[in-house]
Formats: C-alpha cells, structure tokens, sequence
C-alpha cells in the first residue's frame, strides 16, 4: 500500500494535499466572486428595469402630472391620458375577487391542515398546486366559454331581479364586465391564498394542537384555539399576496372584462384595468401614448409592490417568529421573571415529599359547580360535536367549490380539444383557414406546430439565461448571505417574484424599441422577458433548498479540512440538489403558462419561426389571439393548445410532486 | 385502599403495521406519582398517550386492549371527556402564543362553557398558586404567556392542565427542555400535586423518577419489563435487565 513504508514519504505527500487544498480554495473564491457578481448584476437589473419604466414614462407624467391619476378620460388621439377610471376598475375587481375567494381559501386551509385524513389531503392538496399551476390564459379562456354565458343569461339576471336592479346590478348583463373579471380572479388567486394559509398553519407546532386536545377540545376548537392565533400574520400575507396577483393580473381580465373606459357605473359594467390596458395598447401606440403607457405601468408597479412588500413583511414576520420558538426554552426572554434571589418564594420547605406544606393540599372532592359541569357535559359535547361536524362539512364544501373550476377546465378541454390531440398533424400543421362547416366542405383542422416550436424555443432560451444566474444568485444569498446587502437582496427576490408580468414584457419591449426597434417583438426579446420572470423564481428556491441543508453538514465537511467554497460547490449542492432541480422545472413551467411578459415581446406568428431576431409564436399566445373566433376549427385547435398546455402543467407538476417528495420524505417524518 | 385510578391490560399500540406496545398490562393506583422510565424509543410516551386517548389522533395509529379509569373503559367513553379527567402536560411547554397567561389558563373550563368571570378567576387564581406560579405572575396575568421563562412556561402549561380539576396528571419528560433551577421546582410541584392527583410521569431521568415517584415502570422495546414500588426498583429489581438500566450500564 502507498503510505507505508514509513514517516519518510509522509512530506511530500502533505505537500501534494497543501498543494490541491490551494487550488480548491483559489477555485472557491472564484467562485464566490462569480456568485456575488451574479447576484449585484440582478440587482443591477431590477433596478434597470424601474429606471427604464420611470425614463420612458417622463415625457407623460410632465405633460399630464396629476391628471394621469386623476383624470377620467384616455384619448390618446388628442393626447388626453387619465387612468382614474382604470384605477377604480382595478381596486374594484382585486378587492372584490379577493371578498369571494378568502373565505373559501380559509375553509379549503382549515380542511387540508387540520380536519381532512392524509390521504385526502395529499390529493386534494395536489390538485389545489395544480390549480395554482394552471396559465392565466387558460383560466380566461375557460372563463370566457363557459362562465360569461352562465353569467350572462343566469347568474346576472338573477341578481338583477332579487336586487330590483339597484345600484351595483343595474344595467344590461352582458357577461363581459367587472363582476365576471371578479369571479375569475377569485378563481384565481384562491389556490395561492390557500396554500400559504395551509402552510402557515402547518407551521404551528403539533404539540400546540394536543395540548387543546387534552384539554378536551374538539378538533375544531383545537383549531381556533391553537392554530389560527399563532398562523394569523401568515394567512394575511397570503391574502395580501392573493390580492397583489389580482391587481397585476393582465391575461384573464383582459379576456372578460369587455373593455370600457369610463368610470364604472355598476358591477356589470365593462371596464378596463391598469394592466388591460397596457396589454391592449402598447404594440399600436405611438411614442406620446407608450409613455403615458409605461406611466400607468409604473402606477401598476406602485400599488403592487406595496401590496407585496405589506405581505412578505407579514410572512417573514411569522417566519422569525416560529424559528425563535426554536431556541432552546432558556434563551428565550425572560420579560416576566422575578429578581435574581426571589427565584425560590413560594417553596418554604425544599425538602422532601414528607415536608410537603398542608397549604396546597387542595378538597379532594370537586366543588359543586365543577360536578355540575361534569354533569352538564355530554349535552354540551353534543352541541360542541354539532359544531365540528357543521365546521367539518362546510370547509370541505369549500374545497369541493375550490376544485369544480378545475374539474371544468378539464373536462372542457377533453371534451372540445380531445380529438384534436389524438390527431398527429395537430402537432407539426400551421393554423389552416378558417372555415365555416355550414356553408363549406372539408374544413381543415390546422396545427399548432409553430406554436409549440415557439414555446420550446422561449423556454430554452430563458431557461439558457435564467436557470445558471438564478441558481448562482441563489447560492450567494444562502452561503455567503449573512451580511445585510444579501438579506436586502433575498427580500428584494421574494418581492419581485409578485411583480406583474406585464411590466416585464413592457420593460423589455421599450428597452429594445430604444435600443434596436427591429428586433424588439422577436424570440430574443421573448425570452428575455421570461427569463427575468424565472430568476426570482429559481433564486427563491435555491436559496430555500440549500438553507434546508443543515449547518452540521457543512461544519462536518470542514471539520475534514474541505475548505469553504469548495464545501459549497460539492456537499451542500450535492444535499439540496432535488429541491434546486424542482424549482427550476417549475419556473420552467410558469414561464411556459406565461402570456402577458409575451404580448408585447415575441408577439405571436403565424408560420415557423425564422430566426431569433424575429417575432415567435407559443401555445399561450395562439389561445390569447383566437379565444373568441366564431369558426369551429380554430375553436378546436384553441381547444387542443389547452389541453397540450394542461397536460404538459399536469406533468411537471406530478413529476416535480414525485421528485419533490422523495426530495423531503425523511423530514416530514420527524 | 381503593381500587387503582387507572387499570392497563393488554395494551397494543401501533403506528401504521409498526407495533410499538406489546400487551402491556398495569395499574397506576389513586394519589401517587408514578414514573415510566426506559431508553428512548421505547414506548414511553406513545403509552402516556394512549392514556388519554391522544394516540389515536395520529394518523394511522391505533390501540388495542383495555384501559379503565375508574373501572370506566376509556375507549367507551367520548374522548373529550376522557381528556377532562385525563390531564396533559408536555415534553416542551406548549403556551398558546396569542393567549394570556391569564387567558391561557382558563382555556379548558372556557371549552367546558365556563362564562362567568367570577369562577373564572378563582379557578385561575386556584391554579396559579397550585402550579407554584402565581408568586411569579401575580398583577402581570394579561401578559402573553410566552413572555414567561422556559421553566414558567412550563408551570404555566400544568396550571392549564390543572384548571380544569383532572383526577390523572400525564407529564411528559416535562422537564427535559428546562434547565436545573426550572427542573427542581417542577420535581417539587410533582411532590405536592401527587397528594391529590394521580401523576404519571414519564422521564429520562432517572435520579428524577427516583426522586418524584412511588412506583416505577421499566419499559424496554414496547416491553413493560418490570413495575413495582420506586425504591424496589431502583435498589432490588427482579429483572437482570432492569438492573442493568438503572445502574446506567445501558440506555
């Protein structure tokens, strides 16, 4: 054996590990330096992107001032930009879908974190991932098939007769108007307020829920007692999370709210938001109107950030919170204990059981109140039980309204898209003419081969960018993170994974309309724009999965003299490997669902793509741009974009659910 | 001397197909403190937990055999009821974070329908001073309990227990999260409360169980090895095994 021929061949052996241990640290710290550099250059980013917005917004908010908040009326063709209307209509409809969907979230949470068995709750808790996976524009395409017609000839009428059409149900149902748009961000922003309330409450400890349990409380009261208390700051920021979804979401409303322009008269008003409108415009403005755009983009952003920076406050909060109850018991402040010295008052005799003072010695017996509740108990129980029982049903309606959209999506889409997918030349054919069965023969069903071309090539374009600085970003903020610029940061990503897409595609167009106006709508441009909306993404999850990793891995491996950066780059990614490779199917799979960042940027195309530097088509775009065609064939073809989206979401998200799974079996255990 | 406050026979415990009590069979006799000791796993607390039916709220888990409170079957009865007579305390102090300690100690007689708030503050006032706490907390009550030190807290959660007038006290390794000062208290609190309650603690500690306890149960592997009277126990058990644990040559 090597080594053994006695301490003579010792030096030059130690002289070789000196030797790689300098070159693993010289490599470490380039590495470090690398991460670091990533992580300042998307901060560099973030703040190009405000600086872009607000630079290209001045000519508007110099020419309009206040009026671009105030004024009611937008006519771009006398140069009259007021967005108050848009304003209200967007308050109006956020607030109003968030009234519907909280309560239902908090009763879909109570289900899932406390009263449903495990099983049940593993699958329903999947579907309600999934129907926060589902793309906008499937939702708006859903919403505008089957939900503007019920609310149109049933739902609205209705309301109108039993409120004898007053003042909020006044007018004419169309269907296509501010109560719709409400009802489908409802739908919406539901699954993401109740997966962080859930989360939140699965936060509290087991033993606070058994400790109510022994004291004979129901699981219900259990519940109230022990777990919505300590779980409130987290179910607000989920709530106000919902609500920053709702202002900035673009695709949906621009689907089914109808487009008007003036201040809404009743909830079945058509209206237009700060995000529809931009998404409406942008692409035919001339120079005067993309600045007042860019102007309402920036009020967008301001109400939005505020919304979710309130939120990631409350969550964060909550987060510190439930790692102090963490510390070891004696650590924690002592805010109530007595003087040093007065320790001991109360205990006059510290002897024995034989000492014991006879004034604790309490009547045996219980006192006649007491035995009377004892006797009053099992009619109280029942009541009690009644409770649990009505708490229990009425949540798990809740999660049964919760998933129905989802059930209609799909069966929808088998149902219109099935054939078309079954179909080979679905996938290679471009979009045939359109053609009108009744009056001519031998309709041909087209394809949505660009389309899927499309998205494959935005996706690995963003995925090119975004996967390697989000990871490396990633990475700074958990391993070197412990100073204040890197805390900053990391809150800064949590906060700008809620900025709506839509100023995304808006910076990333007017940057390029500056700079090369030819290729400003082109696949470049495309996957720029989504690949901005992946790097918080796949930053947020790095961090998370490596923060999972235990500081006594990490002390182990350098306790065998690994220096530093090297420990980073092999043991901990090696630990958190799962988790950073679900996080970036995920954002892949957002950014494949993405429409809005694209309206502007890729723009859609009918044929297959002829270069990078020209517009692209993707399967979101050709449901955005035919949702509402009158002839069948494209309806199918629409259809089938669906149901291939669907089924590709259904996919990453099992696949994710699987490897995710594996990923953390062991520590849920415990 | 009536009969045992609670009587164990043939208790079968499993999580899932995993059994972890193999038919245990004893009795905990009225107004004494009894310890369950053992090496860790081995069936300690899931025990303690079968007593007052909290076991089986652990998804999957299930119980066989009898017990009997007061020659009551346990398992016949409603569970919130057993647990009113059943009292618990845990391994961590368990406040409930946005509660006072005032509020935090009348919980259980507020889910028994206790409104008014002259009997309120008696019970709490009456737990306070059984938990050796009210010393410590007296004008400061509406302060939330979490504010309190570990051990507090911990006094805190018996005087929650307590409140409610249980006849059988559940401690669970109560004071392995504290440190000694906390601890000591908590050993004395157990002397006083074992004169009216029936007190089953269970410890890792055996100098405690030795201190605190009249009787003393050995448990290893889901097995009850060996229970009987503390000192017999710690100073001339029956079993070579027993012995060998509480001369700390295994564990």
């Amino acid at each position: 054996m090597p080594g053994e021929g006695g301490l003579g061949e010792v030096p030059p052996r130690r002289e070789s590990i000196e030797r790689r241990g300098s070159r693993l640290r010289i490599l470490g710290r380039g590495f470090h330096a690398l991460s670091a550099g990533v992580a300042v250059g998307w901060l560099l980013l973030v703040a190009l992107l405000v600086g872009v917005l607000a630079w290209t917004a001045r000519s508007a908010i110099r020419h309009s001032g206040s009026f671009l908040l105030l004024g009611a009326e937008w006519d771009p063709n006398r140069q009259i930009f007021g967005a108050a209307p848009f304003i209200v209509d967007t308050l109006l409809t956020s607030l109003l879908a968030l009234l519907l969907a909280v309560p239902v979230a908090l009763g879909v949470a109570i289900f899932l974190s406390e009263l449903a068995p495990p099983r049940v709750r593993d699958v329903v808790s999947y579907a309600v991932d999934l129907l926060a996976a589902v793309p906008s524009v499937i939702y708006g395409f859903w919403a505008f098939i089957v939900l503007v017609p019920l609310m149109a000839h049933t739902v609205e009428p209705d309301l109108a007769r039993t409120t004898g059409g007053t003042l909020l149900f006044s007018g004419l149902p169309l269907g296509v108007d501010l109560l719709t748009s409400s009802l489908i961000l409802a739908v919406m922003i539901l699954p993401t307020i109740a997966a962080l309330s859930r989360e939140a409450m699965r936060a509290v400890p087991r033993q606070l829920r058994e400790s109510a349990l022994s004291l004979g409380a129901t699981r219900w009261e259990a519940t109230r007692m022990a777990v919505l208390g300590p779980a409130r700051a987290g179910i607000l920021g989920g709530i106000l999370l919902g609500l920053g979804r709702a202002i900035g979401e673009t695709i949906v409303v621009a689907m089914v709210i109808g487009g008007g322009r003036t201040y809404p008269t009743s909830l079945f008003s058509p209206g237009t938001t700060l995000a529809t409108i931009i998404a409406d415009d942008l692409t035919s403005a001339a120079p005067p109107e993309v600045s007042a755009l860019v102007a309402v983009g920036l009020i967008l952003l301001g109400i939005t950030l505020l919304v979710n920076l309130g939120a990631r406050l409350l969550i964060a909060r909550e987060r510190k919170e439930s790692e102090e109850e963490e510390l070891p018991a004696h650590s924690r402040p002592r805010g109530l204990l007595p003087p040093p010295g007065a320790e001991f008052r109360g205990f006059a005799h510290p002897g024995g059981a034989g000492e014991a003072e006879a004034v604790l010695a309490e009547p045996v017996e219980l006192p006649a109140w007491r035995r009377q509740l004892q006797a009053q108990l099992p009619g109280r129980l029942r009541r009690r039980r009644a409770l649990y029982a009505a708490v229990a049903v009425l949540t798990l309606l809740c999660t049964v309204l919760a998933l129905a959209p989802l059930a209609s999506i799909l069966y929808t889409a088998v149902q219109n898209g099935g054939r078309a997918v079954v179909t080979p030349s679905f996938y290679t054919d471009t979009m045939a003419p359109a053609c009108n069965p009744a009056t001519e023969h031998n309709c041909q069903l087209g394809g949505i081969g660009p389309a899927l071309q499309g998205t494959l090539i935005l996706i690995g374009l963003a995925s090119l960018i975004a996967i390697p600085i989000g990871i490396l970003a990633g990475i700074y903020l958990a391993e070197y993170g412990r100073n204040r610029f890197a805390r900053s940061l990391s809150f800064l990503t949590e906060v700008m994974t809620g900025i709506p897409t839509i100023l995304i595609g808006t910076f990333v167009f007017v940057l390029f309309l500056a700079e090369d106006p030819s290729i400003a709508a082109s696949a470049t441009t495309g996957g720029i724009a989504l690949s901005i909306l992946m790097i918080p993404l796949v930053t947020r999850t790095t961090e998370e999965s490596l923060r999972a990793v235990p500081d006594s891995v990490r002390e182990s491996a350098r306790a065998l003299g690994f220096p530093r950066h090297w420990v980073t780059l092999r043991v901990t990614l090696g630990c958190a490997r799962g988790g950073i490779v679900t996080g970036a199917l995920l954002a892949a799979s957002r950014a494949g669902g993405e429409t809005a960042a694209l309206l502007m940027t890729a723009q859609g195309f009918q044929y297959y793509s002829l270069g990078l530097g020209r517009p692209i088509d993707s399967l979101t775009l050709v449901i955005f741009t035919t949702f509402g065609t009158p002839y069948p064939n494209w309806q199918e073809v629409t259809w089938g974009a669906t149901l291939v989206l669907l089924l590709v979401m259904l996919t990453i998200g099992l696949a994710t659910r699987i490897l995710f799974h594996r990923h953390t079996a062991g520590a849920e255990v415990t | 001397m009536e009969g045992p406050k609670l009587q164990v026979s043939g208790l079968n415990a499993y999580f899932g197909s995993k059994q972890v009590l193999y038919d245990l069979s004893l009795q905990f006799p009225d107004r004494a403190a009894s310890a369950i000791i053992g090496p860790s796993g081995c069936g300690k607390s899931t025990f303690l937990r079968c007593l007052n039916r909290l076991h089986e709220e652990v998804p999957g888990a299930r119980v066989e055999g009898s017990i009997r409170l007061d020659g009551q079957e346990i398992s016949r009865l409603n569970e919130v009821a057993v647990r009113c007579r059943v009292g618990m305390v845990f391994q961590k102090p368990t406040p409930f974070p946005n509660m006072s300690i005032y509020d935090n100690v009348a919980s259980g007689l507020r889910l028994l329908g206790v409104r008014s708030r002259d009997r309120l503050d008696e019970a709490v006032l009456a737990s306070l001073k059984q938990a050796a706490l009210w010393e410590e907390v007296k004008g400061n009550v509406d302060a939330p309990g979490i504010r309190l030190s570990g051990g507090q807290q911990q006094r805190l959660c018996i005087a929650r227990a307590l409140a409610v007038q249980p006849e059988v006290l559940l401690m669970d390794e109560p004071c392995s999260a504290l440190d000694p000062i906390a601890t000591t208290k908590i050993e004395k609190l157990v002397l006083e409360l074992k004169r009216t309650y029936t007190v089953i603690i269970v410890t890792h500690n055996l100098a405690q169980a030795s201190r605190v306890s009249d009787h003393t149960a050995f448990l290893y592997l889901g097995k009850l090895v060996e229970f009987g009277p503390t000192q017999k126990i710690f100073e001339r058990p029956d079993e070579a095994l027993t012995e060998s644990y509480v001369r700390g040559r295994f564990g």
